[in-house]
């Protein structure tokens, strides 16, 4: 395809929004944890274990919507398990997330074997089920911006009507004004009569059924079929996209888009050939994490530094 | 209170293996559930590994590399980072130990200098690596397990490009590196258990690392740092180099371990994934409770598991991966404070109840009546 | 007689740590009264309250209201049943307005959401009502103690609470702070509300209680009408001997200058000057107290001179040696000891053994180590004597620290510092929260290493009595400045230092020019 037209252009944005749904997804996900105050690296593997589970129920059940149901579920129920083992079993967060984690990693292989004996891939075994596009009328119109925004996936859409859900939900609600006060200081919270491990359990759960959009995404959207350890570090990418934000849900979508840029980047580059190894540009999105990560955390010290000197130079 | 430390103690070792045990019965049970010749096939999850002097030998072969993660992950444990780097460092620093050796095989130097030579890039590889997320962490905190795991995913990428780019072998039809010379692969020991040299490696890097923790200066730094790290600085102690110190030390044993492994058991280098030896660590350190001496003890029963689950794949209908279901739960397991918490606190708490009937002199008319008797003495004795 | 609306029959309360916290408590409330419920730090009254309050679970015993068995399990079992508290450490989140700490569980709620509007309302209802003073919109974080405290208050009386649990509610506030909290204890009493009242100044027990309940090492050691009781007998009951707070000692010889503070300014994170140009010697020989409202720039300054944090302009030197730049490290060389405020932050790690957190600041020293080993027969000797010399009540030096109590934990961090060999103490909170026989320890140890040893010692503390005490000169903070200085520490009033710690009074730097 010829660079730089319109159309090039209409294309690589839409990569983009595409690219970036399962990370809005996971640090919205992220957002809500924090603000409960819980750093949950299990994303990674809740979007897994739910990007599984649609790819089989759609089959099974030949309906996609069972099958987005389905993922979901399984997204609140890794939630659980999460939260259980976190909040009743008092494991260490950072411990319970990596297990969970190596456990998703291993039992997605596991469960996918048994049930079509293939070990890397169900693309073969299970009939290909996609949560169904959708073209925008009038705004398809729009010569660029229509083909960037218009024709997406249900759930792109969704993905970024959670960015304001999610919004509206800390701010507005009364059980976002009891997560956040559990948050911020959990013994304020339980002495007023709030019960802090339900606040943790709904946190997770709300959690759970983040990934498990997101999951959906990958396996019925991004693609129609399961493949071993396909969100590759997405979750975690998610977790930095809140992190760069300090769990602002706003930011940290934006800062998720962001991500998104660079993986389309990314593909985009792999796209055009050429001869540069694509070892290097597989690197492009986890790379831009770490950078990002590192960029945004030495503006915040220099902030910080700058307003405590701030009158020592008159 | 000294029974509460006792109670203490012992409740944690049961609790391991306890876990342990509800762990390898989840795991037997599920073996049990989706094979089609049950008893077949739990004979030989269970006894198989045993079967035979070759088998033993892998078992103890692949505790080696366990090792060597599992103490990498007791150095981050103890001053509380969770750097997963020890799992890329493990792989790429087997594909620059091959590139090493391919290379320094032709200079014609004798494998004494080679060999530690090459432990050293290892080592060093290591170091380097795990410097990264360590520094990034310390002077800008920024998330350790998010780095190290970005970072992972880089070098499984660098060591892909590195074999495809700088010492892949075009005349084998898969995707390998040329052939690591004969002179510097570790011998095959002990006959037909066939377990490589870098046991000796292994069992030296315990013994220093169980130094290192209970006998140095550096140990105690840890200690502290680990234990409470706002104490540490109030102490005056140099909290940032004692961390990323330890977390050097950890990705240099994990770098040996990755060079061990390739010297040891491999032909060329041929990974195009990631080993999950680093994961397999953490779990091992978990299990040791970050005690490096029982590093060795939790790697073999690891390996154990690892290769009844290996025998049972290749023998029958069940993927290997099942293990990392099992493995996950230990960690679990083992980790959840409250996993036989309420057993511990009944065990407590009888103790205060029977401590709490014997000070039976202790009963509040005796206390006032004591008082006075103290006052009393007083009075007179200014008087 | 009197209507009992509360009794607690046989309380037991066991740690998870085998600490037996009460052991066979019963304790009643009658209605409309104040009762006070005293005892030393560690004698159980904290949590006694918590067990009624629903935060703990006791192993056994009953809790009757109003006659009636009932059964708290949580905090809403125990607001259900009327009961609120106030607690020592306030449980507020300072980042929302005060309307909405005080809706915090029991939110008005419109069309399914928080009604913002509603929860401003109903706090101005109930401050209006009980005459507090509170603008419901202003941020928990910009307010004072003392009004925080009322936040508190009003987060009680708006879930209707009868019966009121005060713990320690005086132990923040300024002699004038406390009288209008009183007033307003008073008011309550008259309105049918029954408190529970938890304070160690005896004098303010006497004030406004007319019932106490004595707790010693987690037994109840009985109730008493305060009518024929007074001071003394308090004392004797709560320690089981007079307590002589009064410490002997002759007055200073101060030498030569050891800490110099010129022009301290701190600015933190936000941007605030949490410490506004402070100036100040202390010298070889005397100890220098420092009190003031909490929050009003100690910690910052504790911080700071510790080489903890940084600062933002001025020049401390410790020996004449500047420590601007210098580490936690390289200042504790120059001659600094430091008792931290919280010892379980700062002072100790709690899962390590008695003997690792007593080398924490000197293992580094050739007597300690020999190379890169530790010499751990030479350190096991020299911390059995410590333990000896400080009456460390524990096993043995390998037991960890988490496992002792309180005053015990303190004494640990003390035989550390008080060993050191340096000749600047920091002490920061002393004798927080411990037993009056370690307290009483601490401070006459802190008076004699000033007198025998020459140290120069600044001693920050909110407990006015403990700065009266054994201060030589005395400081009063507010608002990150020295407000007042006094050449003479016991020739203060409590009311005059309460005057200056609320801003009521000022001293301008002639006044004070030549005590700093």
């Amino acid at each position: 395809m010829p660079m730089y037209t319109l159309d090039w252009f209409a294309n690589f944005g839409f990569s983009v929004l595409r690219l970036s749904t399962p990370l809005i997804f996971a640090a919205l996900a992220a957002v809500i944890s924090r603000k409960a105050g819980m750093l949950n690296m299990a994303l990674e593997g809740m979007m897994l274990t739910s990007a599984l589970a649609g790819v089989i129920l759609s089959g099974f059940t030949g309906s996609v919507w069972i099958g987005l149901i389905g993922a979901i579920i399984v997204g609140v129920l890794s939630g659980a398990i999460i939260g259980f083992s976190n909040l009743t079993g008092k494991t260490d967060l950072y411990l319970t997330c990596i297990a969970f984690n190596l456990a998703a990693t291993g039992g997605t292989v596991f469960v996918m074997y048994l049930l079509t004996g293939e070990k890397s891939t169900t693309s073969a075994a299970i009939r290909a089920f996609s949560v169904p596009s959708i073209t925008i009328p009038l705004i398809d119109k729009i010569p660029l911006i229509g083909k960037m925004i218009s024709g997406h996936n249900l759930l792109t859409y969704l993905a970024f009507l959670s960015i304001y859900m999610v919004w509206f939900f800390l701010y507005k609600t009364r059980l976002g004004l009891r997560l956040r006060a559990v948050g911020e200081n959990p013994k304020a919270a339980s002495s007023v009569g709030i019960n802090v491990t339900k606040i943790g359990y709904i946190s997770f759960l709300i959690s759970g059924i983040l990934c498990g959009l997101g999951g959906a995404f990958m396996s019925m959207g991004w693609v129609s079929f399961f493949m071993k350890n396909m969100t590759n570090g997405r979750g975690y990418i998610g977790l930095s996209a809140m992190n760069i934000a300090a769990g602002n849900p706003v930011g940290s979508a934006l800062a998720a888009i962001f991500f998104g840029f660079s993986d389309a980047f990314a593909t985009m580059i792999k796209g055009r050939g050429g001869d540069f190894p694509t070892e290097f540009i597989e690197m492009i999105p986890y790379v831009a994490t770490i950078a990002a990560l590192v960029v945004m955390n030495i503006i915040r010290m220099g902030q910080k530094r700058k307003i405590e000197q701030g009158v020592k130079q008159k | 209170m000294n029974k509460t430390r006792r109670i203490e103690t012992t409740v944690e070792l049961v609790r391991i293996l306890v876990a342990i045990g509800i762990a390898y019965l989840i795991a037997l049970i599920i073996l049990y559930a989706i094979s089609d010749d049950p008893v077949f096939i739990i004979k030989q999850f269970v006894l198989g590994p045993l079967s035979s002097s070759r088998r033993m030998g892998s078992i103890i072969n692949l505790a080696i590399p366990f090792t060597f993660t599992g103490l990498c992950f007791c150095f981050m444990y103890a001053v509380n980072k969770f750097n997963l780097a020890g799992e890329g460092i493990f792989m790429f620093s087997g594909c620059i130990v091959t590139l090493t050796s391919i290379y320094l095989g032709k200079s014609g130097f004798p494998p004494v200098i080679v060999i530690p030579l090459l432990l050293v890039v290892g080592a060093f590889t290591g170091f380097v690596i795990s410097l990264i997320p360590a520094y990034l962490d310390a002077k800008l905190n920024a998330n350790i397990v998010v780095v190290s795991l970005m970072l992972n995913s880089i070098l499984v990428f660098l060591s892909i490009w590195i074999l495809k780019y700088l010492m892949r072998d075009p005349s084998i039809g898969s995707l390998g590196s040329l052939p690591i010379p004969e002179s510097v692969k570790f011998a095959s020991i002990f006959g037909k258990f066939k377990i490589q040299a870098g046991i000796f490696i292994a069992i030296i890097a315990v013994i220093v690392v169980a130094i290192i923790f209970y006998k140095t200066v550096f140990g105690y730094k840890m200690r502290v740092v680990g234990s409470n790290p706002n104490f540490a600085k109030a102490s005056g102690i140099n909290m940032m180099v004692t961390i990323v110190l330890a977390q050097l030390i950890g990705g240099s044993l994990a770098g040996i371990g990755g060079a061990c492994e390739i010297l040891g058991n491999y032909d060329r280098f041929k990974w195009v994934a990631s080993t999950q030896h680093g994961f397999d660590g953490l779990m091992v350190a978990v299990l040791a409770r970050r005690n490096p001496i029982l590093v060795p003890i939790t790697s073999l029963l690891l390996a154990y598991i690892r290769i009844g689950a290996d025998v049972v794949n290749s023998k029958g209908d069940i993927p290997i991966e099942f293990i990392t279901v099992i493995q996950g739960i230990v960690i679990l397991l083992v980790a959840a404070e409250e996993f036989m918490g309420g057993f511990k606190k009944r065990l407590i708490y009888k103790a205060a109840k029977d401590d709490l009937k014997s000070d039976k002199e202790m009963v509040v008319q005796e206390i006032l009546a004591d008082d006075e008797n103290k006052i009393e003495a007083r009075k007179e004795s200014m008087e | 007689m009197a209507q009992e609306v509360l009794r607690m029959d046989n309380i037991t309360k066991i740690y998870d740590n085998g600490f037996v916290a009460n052991k066979n408590i019963t304790f009643w409330l009658n209605k409309g009264e104040i009762l006070a419920l005293v005892g030393e730090n560690g004698a159980g009254k904290t949590t006694l309250m918590k067990v009624l309050f629903g935060l703990e679970s006791p192993q056994s015993g009953d809790v009757y209201i109003n006659g009636e068995h009932v059964k708290i399990e949580n905090t809403l079992d125990a607001i259900d049943k009327g009961i609120g508290m106030v607690h020592q450490h306030f449980m507020l989140l300072p980042s929302l307005t005060v309307a909405e700490n005080v809706a915090l569980g029991i939110e008005p709620m419109k069309k399914g959401l928080f009604d913002f509007n509603k929860a401003v309302k109903m706090t101005q209802e109930v401050a209006d009502k009980y005459r507090f003073n509170i603008d419901p919109l202003s941020k928990v974080e910009d307010l004072s103690v003392g009004q925080m405290q009322k936040v508190e208050i009003m987060k009680v009386l708006i879930r209707g609470a009868k019966i009121i649990i005060m713990d320690e509610p005086t132990a923040v506030l300024t002699p004038q702070e406390t009288d209008e909290l009183f007033e307003q204890l008073l008011l309550l009493k008259e309105g049918g509300h029954s408190i529970i009242f938890i304070s160690h100044k005896l004098e303010e027990v006497k004030r406004i209680c007319s019932r106490v309940t004595v707790l010693r090492h987690g037994y109840c050691l009985g109730s008493y009408d305060l009518e024929n009781m007074n001071e003394s007998d308090i004392s004797r009951l709560m320690v089981g001997r007079d307590v002589v707070l009064k410490i002997d000692k002759e007055d200073p010889k101060p030498e030569e200058v050891v800490v110099k503070i010129k022009n301290l300014v701190k600015i933190n994170e936000t941007g605030k000057k949490v410490i506004d140009g402070i100036s100040l010697d202390i010298r070889k020989g005397e100890v220098v107290g420092i009190a003031g409202v909490e929050g009003n720039g100690q910690s910052e300054l504790s911080d700071v001179l510790c080489g903890m944090d940084t600062f933002s302009s001025g020049e401390v030197r410790i020996n004449n040696q500047d420590i601007v730049g210098k580490t936690v490290h390289e200042i504790r060389q120059m001659g600094l000891a430091y008792i931290p405020e919280d010892r379980m932050r700062h002072g100790c790690a709690a899962d390590l053994s008695i003997k690792d957190n007593i080398i924490s600041d000197r293992f580094f020293l050739p007597e300690y180590c020999k190379g890169l080993f530790m010499k751990h027969k030479y350190i096991d000797q020299l911390v059995d004597q410590y333990i000896k010399d400080f009456e460390i009540a524990c096993d043995d030096k390998n037991q960890p620290v988490r496992m002792l109590s309180g005053g015990n934990i303190q004494k640990v961090v003390v035989a550390r510092e008080f060993t050191s060999g340096s000749n600047f103490i920091l002490a920061n909170q002393p004798t927080r929260g411990i037993d009056v026989g370690a307290a009483e320890m601490i401070r006459k140890t802190i008076v004699k290493k000033s007198r025998t040893e020459g140290t120069a010692t600044l001693l920050i503390s909110a407990d006015l009595n403990e700065v009266l005490e054994c201060s030589d000169r005395l400081l009063v903070m507010r608002k990150g400045k020295i407000v007042a200085a006094f050449p003479k520490a016991n020739e203060v009033s409590e009311d005059e230092l309460g005057e200056y710690m609320l801003g009521i009074k000022t001293m301008t730097a002639k006044e004070m020019e030549n005590v700093l």
